[in-house]
């Protein structure tokens, strides 16, 4: 997708959501959009390791986890302020990063969504634990003070829906921009040459260790950022984060979207919590539902969202290069 | 043309996300009542005990004219697994969005729900059973004024575990016992208690492990069980697999311990799948209504419904959640207007309600201690269904019945 195309359904979907809450007074749409907003940057961050550099990572929950622990932790337990902690806590998730990025560096497909599914699964017991209890976690029961974040005099949670909405509208435009600067500049391009060939992008100088890296640095810092705001929105954590319900949604916007056709992500995020929302009435019809969908769409449209608007945008081939498979 | 489409696809995108802006909207004439429960993933089957309680005692106050002259109608919303956001949802989309008039909740979030539904003064009725909880309530009684806990602490039904082990009419062969609990708020605290006051009574405390929700393979554990032969195995996991599981495996090789399953007990599944061969094993229900026999003919009519209508015993959380409905409904009819929440706030709180088992308050922190009206019941399973053995406040026998040495510890 061209970066014209790509900035124009960008610029239309955060305009609309810009100008919703003037629409709706309503706490429970506001919240959604929050969230809307929150999950389409952690979603993108997913499609980026995953759809465009090719790195079967199957950590995206859990830097979020990390990111949203380390900020409260940081403010609870340390009294940091949260504008200080938030961003602390992108750092301290980008190294983690790189920590589980390391090793996987050295392995290959199915092997990196091990790795990076463990990470996921030591979490939960970690955070629980004693040694989780002993940097702050507040064990089982999670912490369930986190402060909001204080801006000129004013806190920012989720007892303030509209102003965090609107402050995690800039703070998602911001980042928007940063992936969309990253997918199309010449690393975006690195991602894609060592995504369909990494031998090939070798013997074209593009050194695919320091690009895996880089994007596993970056990915888990934009996410642990955002896990870091939805910590302060929220006010409280637990590790319910971690459960597979959170896990299968964040998929489900891969695969609506379109896995490696952002930003298709980006309107799979609404899409997805928004259906999610309203099926939550239906108890276990809501899974079953979205399961359908999920079929669906893999069945019938494999370029997700995407796939419908590149077919009824355009009808001739698009020049430069394809994105995705 | 490329003007057209793109005005077309920003049409597409604005009403997708102006969908979920629509309300549905509904007759006035009814009396909403939110009820955010797990209906799906690993606490949907305790979400399903609540859920039948909730509906008996909305269909019989609907059947019998309603509340003030309006039939009440049920808001669901699926709590899934308590994630923050989702548990913060079902708060803004049944108090915000739904403006229901009371929530009915069960197992609620472990306080992340005392925050979600603080924000607004609808009563609120959970059944967290946590000191987590009651820590958050206690942070700003005031704001959270509005939430009720349908149950006792962890920590306090913990300790009746105990005065029930300690009471056991049967001579300890040693003073070791082993404690295994979830590696969750309400399983950490019942453990931890136990090992606290068996401590303190001089016992030992030969074993206490931790364990995730889902283990399955128990014979690490059951090998070093084996080897300190304990006089108690108490097992805290609220969930219908593990200590099914562990019952199985156990009885390939029995010690001869008196095995207490605490709350773990009460899951539907648990005695299904076992029937007679859990005869023998102890347990607990917070809140409960005894049996048999029941304490009193309003007790058998319900207990007799509740099994005509769903075909099963009383599995923990029904009839609290029954309760809840009734003595909010009953404070809505003395206060004369649904949405008059301060009124109605005040009148749960000093004027209580006379429920089948007697009259039930709410006592410090808005917790339903354990108390005649609604006691902690401790059971043994005999001939595959639970028989009440003891009430708790003030711990007493209860209906002549008997504890009978387990089948392993008799061999």
């Amino acid at each position: 997708m061209s970066l014209k195309r790509m900035i124009a359904i960008l610029g239309a979907f955060y305009l609309v959501m810009g100008v919703l809450p003037i629409f709706t007074g309503s706490a429970d749409h506001l919240n959604i959009l929050t969230m809307i907003l929150i999950w389409a940057v952690v979603a993108s961050c997913w499609d980026v390791i995953m759809g465009f550099a090719g790195i079967l990572s199957f950590g995206q929950v859990a830097f979020y986890v990390i990111g949203a622990y380390a900020s409260a932790i940081l403010s609870v337990s340390h009294g940091i302020s949260p504008l200080v902690s938030i961003p602390l806590a992108g750092c301290i998730t980008g190294v983690f990063g790189i920590i589980v990025g390391l090793p996987c560096l050295k392995l290959a497909g199915h092997y990196v969504a091990l790795v990076t599914f463990a990470l996921h699964m030591v979490l939960v017991p970690f955070l629980r634990g004693p040694l989780g209890r002993a940097i702050g976690s507040g064990g089982a029961q999670g912490i369930l003070t986190v402060p909001p974040i204080e801006l000129f005099g004013y806190a920012f949670n989720a007892d303030t829906l509209v102003p965090f909405f609107y402050l995690t509208l800039v703070l998602t435009i911001i980042f928007t921009l940063v992936l969309v600067a990253v997918i199309k500049s010449h690393w975006g391009q690195a991602f894609l040459v060592i995504k369909d060939s990494e031998q090939f992008a070798s013997s074209l100088g593009v050194c695919s260790y320091k690009y895996k890296l880089m994007v596993f640095a970056l990915t888990s810092f934009i996410t642990g950022f955002f896990g870091a705001l939805y910590a302060h929105y929220v006010g409280m954590l637990s590790t319910k984060m971690l459960s597979m319900d959170v896990f299968t949604l964040l998929m489900i916007m891969m695969v609506v979207g379109g896995i490696g056709k952002y930003p298709g992500v980006v309107i799979a995020a609404a899409i997805t919590v928004t259906i999610n929302q309203l099926l939550a009435p239906l108890g276990m019809y809501r899974p079953q539902i979205m399961g359908a969908i999920v079929i669906l769409l893999v069945l019938t449209l494999r370029g997700g969202i995407v796939g419908i608007f590149e077919k009824f945008l355009s009808s001739r081939p698009e020049g430069g290069i394809s994105l995705g498979r | 043309m490329k003007k057209d489409r793109m005005s077309i696809l920003l049409s597409v995108v604005t009403t997708v996300l102006v969908f979920m802006h629509s309300a549905v909207f509904a007759a006035d004439a009814t009396i909403k009542i939110g009820v955010p429960l797990a209906m799906t993933g690993a606490y949907a089957g305790s979400g399903d005990n609540y859920w039948k309680g909730i509906t008996m005692a909305v269909d019989e106050i609907n059947e019998n004219g309603g509340l003030l002259g309006k039939q009440i109608e049920i808001v669901r919303f699926d709590s899934q697994e308590f994630a923050p956001e989702t548990v913060m949802q079902g708060a803004n989309y049944l108090c915000g969005e739904k403006k229901v008039s009371a929530v009915h909740a069960g197992w609620a979030g472990w306080g992340q729900d005392v925050r979600a539904y603080g924000k607004f003064d609808v009563p609120f009725f959970c059944d967290d059973g946590a000191e987590p909880a009651v820590n958050v309530y206690k942070s700003n009684p005031e704001k959270y004024s509005n939430i009720y806990f349908l149950t006792d602490t962890g920590k306090n039904q913990g300790k009746s575990m105990f005065n029930m082990l300690k009471s056991l009419p049967y001579d300890f062969p040693n003073k070791k016992i082993v404690i295994i609990n979830t590696d969750d708020t309400w399983g950490m605290e019942v453990g931890e208690t136990l090992e606290d006051n068996f401590k303190e009574m001089g016992w030992r405390v030969a074993m206490h492990e931790t364990v995730p929700y889902g283990i399955n393979e128990w014979g690490p554990i059951l090998t070093k069980i084996r080897r300190i032969r304990p006089a108690i195995i108490h097992v805290e996991i609220p969930s219908a697999q593990e200590v099914v599981t562990f019952f199985n495996q156990f009885s390939k090789h029995p010690t001869k311990s008196i095995l207490s399953y605490g709350w773990g007990i009460t899951p539907l599944e648990v005695l299904s799948s076992l029937g007679k061969d859990a005869d023998g094993i102890i347990g607990e229900m917070p809140a409960g209504m005894p049996a048999s026999p029941a304490p009193n003919a309003a007790c058998k009519g319900w207990l007799d419904k509740y099994h005509a209508l769903y075909k099963h015993d009383l599995p923990a959380g029904s009839w609290i959640a029954y309760t809840g409905v009734m003595l909010w409904a009953d404070a809505v009819a003395k206060v004369g207007d649904e949405n008059n929440f301060a009124a109605i706030n005040k009148h749960i709180r000093e004027a209580g309600y006379e429920g089948l088992q007697g009259k039930v308050m709410f006592g410090e922190n808005n917790t339903l201690h354990g108390q005649k009206g609604a006691p902690i019941v401790h059971y043994q399973v005999q001939d595959g269904r639970l028989k009440a053995l003891a009430t708790d406040p003030p711990f007493a026998p209860y209906g002549g019945n008997t504890f009978q040495v387990p089948r392993w510890i008799k061999k």
